[in-house]
């Protein structure tokens, strides 16, 4: 997976591309918690994102908690896919998505 | 020209009589340490589509390229449209204007355009003039939508578009029959539905065919029979439900049955999950799976072995966990059953959980069984 990042002021933008699995969600996970101090927008671009399993679920959700305290998180470009899985795990209700 | 053509049919003919499009006797090529074709004799009849199926390395290709005369057979005969073929006094040039052949590798002319391409063999050997194999190759461009890539280069097209140019020239020149040599082995798979999609179409309109091809789904769909060939010999030879469904010999039931399964043991800690990732979207896109059964399938194994199964097994030794994926047509079901050893356990126990969630979202089934001390929990997509 690919994660590309920028930073401006307190607004952190995450663009993911690939897939974030089992063996690629602890990158993510790593690079959250590098740059999360101090950001009160936090947006993670999805539309280069092919796969998303419940190991990425868990960084997503992890963020989400952080980003409650000290601002706010919205995912975006989410295909058709990852939508499913956003609706089938109940995460839809927790997460704002913007469908692509 | 066409008296030619009457020259050589009496040149070696003899077998007018014969109702099918192509007869091979005896067929046999030996090269100097291998012999892809032992002994191959059979009739193909006018508006067949015959795809051949089979391992690699059994003589399909050298078979398309013995009947095409690429390659010289060392024994045998073969007699295309009454014309024998194999006779040394015969034309090869006028048996080939019956016979078009589209190979893997397109080999289209790169210094020339996509619509010279096309126009070359019309103006050279079918002596039309410029304006008709222009109007001509126009048509069929237009047909397969490629049109507008008429005065592009082959370089500038997709593999796709480059195969299915190479199959409008073929076209273009009227052949009787038209042989595939794997057309759609070289092509990215994104590419590979828009060439099927241009030889069903072939099909469709009753042009003699036989297709080399490992896309098993298209085989079975557009042909009106198969041959599996295996050892240098067409080993079983049939209608698409007679090869695919009920194979009456031994190595076709066997290769029949591996093309549906995917089968993969001795499952361990240690298991390549990224390699089986990619082995599991090829078989998928074999099997001609939607992107969300492929999708679905991935999600299964990840959720199933990396979060539950294998965490599960923790240090324990003797562990015997191995998985198979079947494909059912019928139902358009793909099976997953994985089957481990050690006490009865349900991955996904009474509370759900975020993987059980997401398993149970994206499947139509699942089943747990404990029998004679091995669990079989079977999930189906």
């Amino acid at each position: 997976m690919k994660i590309t990042k920028t930073q401006n002021g307190n607004s952190l933008y995450l663009a993911l591309e690939g897939r974030l699995d089992t063996n690629t969600a602890p990158e993510l996970e790593a690079s959250i918690k590098g740059s999360i101090d101090g950001v009160e927008e936090l947006t993670i671009n999805m539309e280069s994102l092919d796969y998303l399993s419940s190991a990425g679920l868990r960084v997503l959700l992890g963020a989400q908690k952080i980003m409650n305290k000290q601002g706010s998180m919205r995912v975006t470009h989410v295909n058709d896919t990852i939508m499913e899985i956003f609706e089938v795990t109940g995460f839809a209700d927790i997460l704002t998505i913007e469908k692509a | 020209m066409i008296t030619e053509k009457h020259e050589a049919r009496g040149a070696c003919a003899g077998e007018n009589m014969n109702t099918s499009i192509i007869s091979i006797r005896h067929l046999c090529k030996e090269f100097l340490n291998v012999t892809p074709l032992k002994d191959v004799s059979v009739e193909i009849k006018k508006g067949e589509v015959i795809s051949i199926i089979g391992p690699s390395g059994t003589g399909k290709s050298t078979l398309l390229r013995c009947i095409n005369l690429l390659e010289t057979p060392t024994k045998g005969e073969i007699v295309v449209d009454g014309v024998v073929t194999t006779d040394k006094k015969c034309k090869v040039n006028l048996v080939r204007q019956k016979m078009g052949m589209v190979f893997q590798s397109f080999n289209l002319f790169a210094h020339k355009t996509i619509i010279e391409n096309i126009m070359m063999g019309q103006v050279d050997l079918l002596k039309r003039n410029r304006q008709e194999a222009y109007d001509k190759g126009m048509e069929l461009l237009r047909n397969i939508g490629l049109a507008d890539k008429a005065f592009s280069y082959p370089d500038e097209l997709s593999g796709g578009q480059k195969q299915r140019a190479a199959i409008a020239r073929t076209v273009a020149m009227e052949p009787e029959i038209i042989l595939f040599d794997e057309p759609t082995s070289a092509l990215d798979p994104t590419m590979v539905g828009e060439v099927l999609s241009v030889i069903r179409g072939l099909a469709g309109q009753g042009m003699t065919m036989m297709i080399v091809t490992h896309e098993m789904k298209f085989a079975r769909d557009v042909s009106t029979r198969i041959f599996y060939m295996d050892q240098g010999e067409i080993y079983e030879d049939g209608t698409p439900e007679q090869i695919f469904e009920h194979p009456k010999r031994e190595r076709t039931r066997i290769f029949i049955r591996q093309l549906k399964v995917l089968h993969v043991e001795k499952i361990s800690r240690d298991f390549d999950f990224p390699a089986f990732m990619t082995r599991l979207e090829e078989f998928g896109r074999k099997q001609q799976f939607s992107q969300r059964q492929i999708y679905a399938m991935q999600l299964v194994v990840e959720e199933v072995l990396m979060q539950k199964l294998l965490p599960a097994a923790g240090e324990a030794e003797e562990r015997d966990l191995s998985l198979d994926v079947e494909y059912s047509e019928r139902e358009n079901l793909a099976q997953m059953r994985f089957s481990y050893n050690g006490p009865s356990f349900y991955p996904f126990g009474e509370e759900e959980d975020l993987s059980g969630r997401m398993i149970k979202g994206m499947s139509k089934a699942m089943e747990h069984k404990f029998v004679d001390g091995m669990n079989h929990f079977i999930i189906s997509i």
